[in-house]
């Protein structure tokens, strides 16, 4: 029974008002990366484009007839003078050239520019990340859960300390470091950065001071050695911890920006998606706004499925940084 | 931290002192590696950026001078820098309130439905997964002064005399002059990213459109531990609009999801960057309205090679995020607990 009260409507206004200005770039983003250069400058077309065949210009331009090719057609059109078979070749040509919109808009996305290879880079990375993070962190972890040793207590203050520098803030030094060793413009650099995740130590910390030791007693017992230990008893207790940082991190890193602006300057093939579709705004394509939406759609996409699909995990590990 | 308790309660252990020895050799061993790297890409860097601050070093020169607190002193006297830092106040002081206020207001009438809840959250929670650079060219593309479909809308709303009336008041009596519409639908639209009056506020606003789902996400865990009882009570008490009890209630019971959430949205508002980046570089927007603390590094200590300026703004930058977390330590350790 739902009755609609007056109190009830006014809070489904506002709401579907908000939801309307959060919804709208994602709206223009589906919507250009559909219509063709000439809706989106007059603005018609609606949501969807009318999808009426385009000439696509770069194939009109490639394709254009030249001398030759009228000298060649000479014999198809016996008696016409050169201007008519000139005019019928390009005709031909722009009609070859002939696109829907839509693919139009994708497929200028992948072949303008390495897309794929962007896309590739940004799974590289992101996994390269948080496998590293996680066999930094599992260990040390344990070790500080777990294991009694002299001085860890240190250890965890200076986690704890770690906590509250922002990578982003000493991207500077960072940067510097690395080109002094001669790093900056490689995956290394990229990655390296981000291998030691002070809050996946600390929260996998937090998570196995959970585990009962009987479990870890009974391991050791049984003859595994600490570090079969860490891998085959705690890893798979800690997997909805796991599972809830890697999307945090994942999710962080597929994203971000400022960093693989700072250590990629110029090798396309290091790009990483952002990268990659800021060379796009700023090129010369830039007016392109079809193509260059399609590109920012296929970017955007892959996050927002995955959140479609599991998104209560989704929030549970994009606001991990809320169970400090 | 009461770790060490846990353990030596075992008797066992102490039985064996070998056993200790060996579980202090892996405990070094297994932290060994997050140590090396936590000192060499965290506090390194740092130290670095302090060090370098008072030095006028370049990348590719082989030395440097001491320049003392040169860098620093040009931070507080030069306009650029006076810039910088009215951008990046500005951008806080108007993020920070508006995203958690949005936020604490998205949670609350979320959380008094009974239907679509789900729904609005899913729906506000998208921007914080989007990439954002992505959706900040959106933005760019959508405030296109003459194709965007912003200025298209209010070119419509213009040109009917019923929506201009409405939203330019006119209708109860003020001149066209008088509100921001009426001056759009006379004037013509706003040039937005290009005109200095509105470049950092367009900022601020991908910012906020972006930043208030995850506040909202973190305001619904928190409503979920006000307890029922206490509403009661208040209603007992005589509190029976909603507001007294938003006020007697809620507000107190949501203090500490507050402090966590304001200063996790400072942090996040001082290292505003893939914004400014997309739609103001290089010089950071008409009149460098927009040129934030991120910006500025990334311009004057990578681009220009000006590293020692960039490392005074780095250093300034973790003295923001050190005095914030202060701040909210504080706070946390004198709360009152509710729940």
């Amino acid at each position: 029974m739902s009755r609609l009260s007056p109190s009830l409507m006014i809070r489904h206004f506002i709401l579907l008002i908000g939801a309307a200005v959060v919804l709208a770039p994602f709206v223009v983003m589906l919507s250009y990366s559909l219509k063709s250069p000439a809706e989106i400058e007059r603005g018609t077309g609606g949501l969807f484009g009318a999808q009426e065949m385009m000439v696509d210009p770069k194939c009109a331009l490639r394709s254009a007839p030249r001398r030759e090719d009228v000298e060649a057609a000479r014999a198809r059109f016996p008696g016409a003078d050169d201007g008519t078979i000139l005019a019928t070749l390009t005709n031909e040509a722009r009609a070859a050239c002939e696109v829907r919109p839509v693919v139009f808009n994708y497929r200028s996305a992948f072949q303008d520019a390495p897309l794929l290879r962007y896309l590739a880079n940004g799974v590289i990375v992101t996994a390269s990340i948080f496998l590293l993070q996680m066999v930094i962190a599992l260990p040390a972890a344990y070790a500080l859960s777990k294991l009694k040793f002299w001085g860890r207590e240190a250890v965890f203050g200076l986690v704890l300390f770690c906590l509250l520098i922002p990578v982003h803030a000493i991207a500077l030094p960072l940067y510097l470091g690395l080109a002094k060793i001669g790093l900056t413009n490689t995956y290394a650099a990229l990655v390296v950065p981000w291998i030691v995740s002070a809050f996946g130590i600390f929260l996998m910390r937090q998570f196995f001071m959970t585990v009962p030791d009987d479990l870890v007693d009974a391991a050791r017992m049984d003859g595994m050695s600490e570090f079969a230990i860490v891998w085959r008893v705690m890893l798979p207790t800690a997997i909805p911890a796991l599972l809830a940082f890697a999307i945090f991190s994942v999710v962080a890193h597929w994203n971000d920006y400022f960093w693989p602006r700072i250590v990629v300057t110029g090798d396309r093939n290091l790009f990483t998606p952002p990268l990659g579709l800021r060379e796009f705004q700023a090129g010369a394509d830039g007016n392109l706004y079809g193509p260059m939406m399609a590109t920012a759609t296929v970017i955007v996409i892959p996050l927002i499925v995955a959140f479609m699909l599991a998104q209560r995990r989704f929030i549970e590990g994009i606001t991990l940084s809320g169970m400090k | 931290m009461t770790t060490a308790d846990t353990f030596t309660a075992v008797p066992r252990e102490r039985a064996a002192p070998s056993v200790d020895r060996r579980q202090a050799g892996t405990g070094w061993l297994m932290s060994a590696p997050a140590l090396a790297l936590m000192l060499t890409i965290l506090i390194a860097p740092v130290v670095l950026a302090l060090v370098l601050s008072f030095t006028d070093y370049s990348l590719g020169n082989p030395g440097f001078n001491w320049v003392g607190f040169e860098n620093y002193e040009r931070i507080f006297t030069r306009s650029t820098y006076a810039k910088m830092l009215s951008a990046t106040f500005t951008y806080v002081l108007t993020v920070v309130p508006l995203s958690v206020g949005f936020g604490l207001g998205a949670a609350l009438l979320i959380q008094s439905l009974t239907r679509g809840a789900a729904i609005y959250k899913a729906i506000y929670f998208l921007p914080v997964m989007a990439t954002l650079l992505a959706m900040t060219i959106v933005w760019q593309l959508m405030l296109h002064p003459s194709i965007g479909v912003i200025n298209r809308g209010l070119e419509a709303l213009c040109a009917m005399p019923v929506t201009r009336g409405l939203f330019s008041l006119s209708f109860l009596g003020l001149s066209p002059e008088a509100t921001w519409f009426g001056r759009v639908c006379t004037e013509g639209t706003p040039l937005w990213l290009g005109d200095r009056d509105y470049a950092i506020w367009v900022v601020c606003f991908v910012g906020i459109w972006q930043g208030f789902g995850f506040n909202m996400v973190l305001y619904l865990a928190g409503l979920t531990g006000v307890s029922r009882e206490l509403y009661a009570a208040a209603e007992m008490d005589g509190a029976r609009s909603s507001w007294e009890r938003f006020r007697l209630v809620t507000w107190p019971a949501l203090g500490p999801t507050t402090v966590f959430v304001v200063t996790i949205t400072c942090i996040r508002a001082f290292q505003a960057f893939d914004t400014v980046e997309a739609l103001f570089s290089p010089g950071g927007g008409p009149g460098k309205s927009a040129y934030v603390m991120m910006f500025a590094i990334y311009e004057k200590g990578v681009t220009q090679n000006l590293v020692g300026i960039g490392a005074a703004i780095t250093v300034l930058f973790l003295v923001f995020v050190m005095i914030l977390t202060v701040i909210q330590r504080r706070i946390t350790e004198r709360k009152v607990h509710y729940a």
